[in-house]
């Protein structure tokens, strides 16, 4: 048979492999990997930050004070700007809480988390209630509201700019929540797809030897997207907890 | 021909015609974004903070397209 063939008659297999099936009782197999995955920011943070010392000699306690520094000086100081200490404490829970997700959908046979969309959908929901919360907290109610539109236009635009700045701003939940769960969702769909074809390659390559020459193509193609997919497990996290960081300045800062 | 294979097909062109867009606009920003912070070095966190709204922003109009192309 075509080796072509039994991959498309293999893909909605790897389709369904994706759906949130049950582990055991109510818990789907991603809920059970959120949970494995909070246990492991909870350890990483505990066990990093259970001796404080100023000079830490400890390579685990460094790689993790590393990141910390990484959320604090990149993401809170350069766009927050004044009063981010605050927001620290956030930014860093969502950054190690979806990098170690990320992280974990990597290892072959694991499951992230991030790569369902209703958990990304609760991560932005967090976020979104966040930066309104201390928007509102800022300026009042109303003063939000106002500050939507940025100020200094002429007064004819402004309820023209102001419900357009209002869409964007609703947008932003949608937004934060697909990046995310795109990015997850597709970039291992292709990891799947590669790996499927590669072993179907394989496996046809008794009848024909050039199938098992072109399995070493597809086994090339795989680990090129594994070091991109490793990349973007990183980049993802940057990018979520950096948008929320100035989603935050934009609702909190004075002009 | 199959009238599902089809429209499922034509989602995906649909996609693909929105994710033009976006893409021209992240890579002028990037661009611009390059440019600037080899002029002018000291303002990188800046400019890459305005760089990753301006991004966002465009980006947005992709993930839209993402998003129809599941739930039509």
């Amino acid at each position: 048979m075509n080796p072509l063939e039994t991959l498309a008659n293999e893909v909605p297999h790897l389709q369904h492999s994706f759906d949130s099936a049950f582990v055991f009782g109510p818990v789907t197999q991603y809920v059970f990997w959120m949970a494995i995955c909070l246990a492991l920011t909870l350890i990483v943070v505990l066990v990093a930050g259970r001796k404080l010392k100023l000079v830490p000699h400890n390579k685990f306690v460094n790689m993790v004070e590393y990141g910390y520094e990484f959320v604090r000086k990149d993401m809170g100081e350069n766009a927050i700007g004044h009063g981010y200490q605050k927001h620290i404490p956030f930014l860093a829970t969502l950054f190690f809480f979806i990098l170690i997700s990320n992280v974990v959908g990597l290892i072959p046979g694991c499951k992230t988390p991030t790569g369902t969309i209703s958990v990304t959908w609760a991560l932005a929901l967090i976020s979104f209630v966040y930066f309104n919360y201390y928007g509102i907290k800022a300026r009042g109610g109303l003063g939000y509201l106002k500050s939507i539109a940025p100020s200094g236009l002429p007064k004819v635009m402004v309820p023209v700019i102001w419900f357009f700045e209002f869409i964007s701003l609703v947008l932003r939940l949608l937004t934060l929540a697909v990046r995310l769960y795109g990015n997850m969702f597709a970039g291992h769909m292709v990891l799947g797809i590669f790996a499927l074809a590669t072993s179907v390659f394989i496996t046809s390559a008794a009848q024909n030897v050039a199938f098992g020459a072109v399995s070493v193509g597809w086994f090339a193609l795989l680990i090129a997207m594994y070091a991109l997919e490793c990349l973007v497990a990183f980049l993802q996290a940057y990018v979520f907890t950096i948008l929320s960081a100035v989603y935050v300045s934009l609702a909190t800062s004075e002009h | 021909m199959d009238i599902t294979l089809v429209l499922s097909a034509l989602k995906v062109v649909g996609y693909g015609l929105g994710a033009i867009g976006p893409g021209i606009g992240i890579g002028i920003a990037c661009y611009g974004c390059c440019v600037a912070t080899a002029r002018q070095p000291e303002l990188q966190g800046r400019l890459f903070t305005n760089f990753i709204i301006g991004a966002a922003l465009a980006e947005a109009l992709a993930l839209i397209g993402f998003v129809l192309t599941f739930i039509l």
